[in-house]
């Protein structure tokens, strides 16, 4: 007998044995997989339900805390306020059903009586009062309350009448009437504490933080009842996923959290439908007036026109902006067409720089004029958009040098004016007040979000008589008169507005954009069937 | 092996006094204000003051070191700024998932590690072992954000066997754990392959096999023992980069664990709650490190601990 067959007879049997070992191994994963795969569910709501793609969760849903847009946008569904600001920076009628001005500093909010908290309690002046009142107090740790710091005092002059005063006559008090009501006597929980009731077409069912937030309709609402038996909103950190989400069919709804070269990607899935809205989100760079170069008119005008904003809306921002002409969009009421722009021409930019007195440098090969330090946080549109900045200011002679930070360092170093130039947006802005915040000498940080530390006499004059100018027509020609100036002066580069990019499951209808963004719409839209997922 | 314990238990307050000294002074170093990041920038500074004052945020950087380990010292973690509630409950809350997503990540390591570096080691440089190898490398080369998606859009969107993402059952668990535990099983499979491979040349082994065992009997029986001290040493290693790896799977597969918590932390300057997350995944490296050493001794009947 041949050793060798001898060999293979005696490994036959252990030979088996690590077979069976292998065997249980493959067993053991194979179960592992298939008991997984057995409960492979998303966590899904009803189909009746209508399923919404968020990004963070929302910091907290009391209104009297809430600032990021994902809690003012949800709460918007479950809090009314007295006003709420329209399609076209102004406001309208919410919880108040007329509104009058009874003296320089006095403004009568008159509420409609039909009004019910989720809990059953019929909406009174006194609960306005006490919202504003739990704001205001010195012991709030509410973010709102510097921004409610012009007014004076609020009453309740009856159940359904409340008066306003202001500490010094304000055209934009109605700004501070757009404040979530809740019930009177809810306590002070601090922002992370349980949501109060509130008075909107919906409720608050559920609350996971970092999973989810679930909205059912609130039993007391009287208007036309919601056609979605709730919304849930899923916090999907990650936009890949997202996007895989809303394909899948697990998500129907996700706005502005999709980055723009991957819309083309959903565009061809037929069970999804890809929007663009015109939306009033402002891009802009900011300057920092406190570096003598920048201070310069003619160093801002020629970077203005060293950037080729259009090329960066077709490229980067794969058609999602409109260039911008100033802070305020089109679509606000208070919009002025007539400005002066800066369209690409770094011939002309050069020149605006030799008149300034910054040459190109002999000795350096590049011929850098000078350099500038540019600040910006570390996602990847926006260190996209340094290096385009990067590029195109290189061929005028202007190095910059890019720094990029987490946000919480970002923040911080813009609001120490630690950078030259940044590039920041504006979301939201309904009433051209604004612009005194950000472009009034007085305004610097901590005070203001005049964080360049811009400074026009002219401009100061003109924003303060906006400020108590109470005719709507008149104010409305000082501001033509400030997006004038701020065309020509260029405290900001203004880059574009961003529209408002919806990606909708095709079983969704009836939503209406907002420029702001706003979901208002959510109480009215619907959704058809079970949500229909392609491969 | 009891007095090695309670040695190395020990040598774990140094250990945990470095690392918290260590995130107190980068977190409070790095630029960025807890106040500014709630009150926001246009509060008025009186009330920036008084809540800073509240929080013990006027006080210098000693000082408030100090306190802070004082208050360590008796087991309080202290409050969250941004929530005001107690970190240690934030803690508990979130560390199970994170827990759960490292245990599995480790149990599909361990279990890819094993068979393909058993397989390789089987017939050294044949199409086998070049193929389990090869799809190690592969493993070891595809950074979580590309497999993760990857994994999703094949086994999620394609055949709709898994979910997406999110925490729910154990379907929930399968993705991010193979995305996690990939990586942690290439390396071992390698190690393994060539510490069994190593373990074969030995005298140990021929005389099992003079004995009439098989190639595979022998190796099973008396050569995975012996290769394990290095696969040990590389798991007890490669635990930790779980925990810590957990940080990027958890934002991916939107997973409710410590690791986002801490993210948040970080980018809303939430000191306590940053000083918190840091000293529990730090503890936990060292923990499984202490676990490492135990393991040599059950494995290795010449190594007595103590």
């Amino acid at each position: 007998m041949k050793p060798r067959s001898c060999a293979r007879r005696r490994r036959s049997p252990d030979a088996g044995g690590s077979r069976y070992v292998f065997a249980a191994l493959l067993l053991a994963g194979s179960c592992l997989i298939l008991t997984a795969c057995g409960r492979a569910r998303e966590n899904a709501p009803p189909a009746d339900w209508l399923r919404v793609e968020i990004e963070t969760s929302p910091s907290t849903l009391d209104p009297r805390y809430a600032t990021d847009v994902i809690s003012s946008r949800i709460g918007e569904l479950i809090y009314e306020s007295l006003v709420k600001a329209d399609s076209r920076g102004g406001f309208e009628g919410d919880l108040a059903q007329s509104v009058e001005r009874s003296g320089p500093t006095r403004w009568i909010f008159h509420l409609r009586r039909d009004r019910r908290f989720s809990n059953g309690a019929a909406v009174t002046a006194r609960d306005v009062k006490y919202t504003y009142d739990s704001v205001m107090a010195p012991a709030s740790l509410s973010l709102k309350r510097g921004s409610l710091a012009a007014l004076a005092q609020v009453e309740a002059l009856d159940d359904a009448t409340v008066c306003f005063t202001t500490k010094r006559p304000l055209a934009a008090t109605l700004e501070l009437a757009t404040l979530g009501i809740i019930p009177a006597g809810t306590p002070a929980a601090g922002p992370r504490g349980l949501p109060p009731a509130g008075s909107g077409p919906f409720r608050l069912a559920r609350f996971v933080r970092d999973q989810e937030v679930a909205l059912d309709r609130n039993p007391w609402w009287t208007g036309s009842a919601s056609p979605v038996a709730g919304i849930a909103f899923k916090v999907t950190p990650d936009a890949i996923v997202r996007a895989l989400e809303l394909i899948k069919g697990v998500g129907d709804f996700g706005e502005n959290n999709i980055p723009p070269q991957m819309l083309s990607y959903l565009q061809v899935h037929a069970s999804l439908r890809v929007s663009r809205f015109a939306g009033v989100g402002y891009q802009y760079l900011i300057f920092n007036f406190r570096d003598p170069r920048l201070r310069d008119l003619r160093v801002r005008r020629a970077i203005a026109m060293a950037i080729d904003r259009q090329a960066i809306v077709n490229s980067i921002l794969a058609r999602t902006a409109r260039v911008a002409t100033g802070m305020l969009a089109p679509e606000n009421q208070a919009y002025e067409p007539d400005v002066m722009t800066y369209p690409y021409d770094p011939g002309a930019a050069e020149r605006l720089l030799d008149e300034a007195g910054f040459k190109r440098s002999a000795g350096d090969r590049a011929g850098i004029r000078f350099t500038l330090v540019y600040k910006t946080t570390g996602d990847e549109e926006r260190r996209n958009l340094a290096q385009a900045f990067q590029a195109m200011l290189a061929k005028v002679g202007i190095r910059l040098d890019v720094r990029t930070n987490e946000w919480a360092t970002f923040y911080s170093d813009i609001q120490h004016g630690d950078f030259d130039i940044a590039s920041l947006a504006w979301v939201g802005i309904n009433d051209p007040h604004h612009y005194y915040t950000v472009f009034d000498s007085k305004m610097t940080p901590p005070r203001g979000s005049n964080r360049g530390y811009y400074s026009n006499a002219k401009m100061d004059e003109l924003l303060e008589r906006a400020e108590v100018e109470m005719d709507p027509q008149a104010r409305r020609l000082i501001y033509g008169q400030v997006q004038k100036l701020a065309a020509s002066d260029l405290p900001y580069v203004s880059l574009w507005w961003q529209d408002n990019v919806t990606v909708m499951n095709q079983r969704v209808r009836g939503f209406v954009p907002y420029p702001n963004g706003s979901w208002r719409s959510f109480a009215t839209i619907s959704v058809d069937g079970e949500p229909e997922a392609s491969r | 092996m009891g007095s090695y314990i309670a040695r190395r238990i020990l040598a774990l307050l140094p250990v945990s006094l470095g690392v918290v000294t260590l995130t107190f002074a980068v977190i409070h170093l790095t630029p960025g204000d807890p106040v500014v990041a709630m009150l926001g920038e246009n509060a008025a500074p009186a009330d920036v003051e008084e809540m800073r004052h509240a929080m013990g945020l006027d006080q210098s950087l000693p000082h408030q070191y100090l306190t802070f380990i004082t208050r360590l010292a008796r087991g309080d973690l202290g409050k969250s700024i941004t929530s005001g509630a107690s970190v240690t409950n934030l803690i508990i809350e979130r560390f199970p998932a994170t827990l759960e997503l490292a245990g599995a990540a480790l149990a599909v390591a361990v279990l890819l590690a094993g068979s393909l570096g058993f397989v390789a080691s089987l017939r050294p440089g044949s199409g086998l072992d070049l193929g389990a190898m090869g799809f190690a490398v592969l493993g070891v080369s595809v950074p979580h954000l590309c497999l993760g998606p990857l994994l999703m859009i094949a086994f999620s969107l394609r055949l709709g066997w898994l979910p997406l993402s999110g925490r729910g059952g154990l379907s929930h668990l399968v993705l991010p754990a193979v995305t996690l535990g990939a990586g942690m099983a290439a390396i071992v499979a390698r190690i393994l392959r060539q510490s069994l491979v190593e373990t074969k040349a030995r005298d140990y082994m021929r005389t099992a096999r003079g004995k009439g065992l098989s190639d595979h009997a022998a190796l099973l029986r008396h050569g995975v023992r012996n290769a394990a001290t290095p696969v040990i040493t590389m798991l007890g290693l490669e635990v930790g980069g779980l925990l810590t790896g957990s940080i990027v799977i958890e934002q991916i597969f939107s997973w409710p664990g410590l690791g986002r918590l801490m993210l948040q932390a970080i980018g809303s300057r939430d000191y306590p709650l940053v000083e918190g997350c840091v000293l529990v995944f730090s503890l936990s490296y060292v923990l499984v490190n202490l676990v490492t050493d135990m393991l040599y001794a059950l494995v290795d009947p010449r190594v007595r601990l103590g």
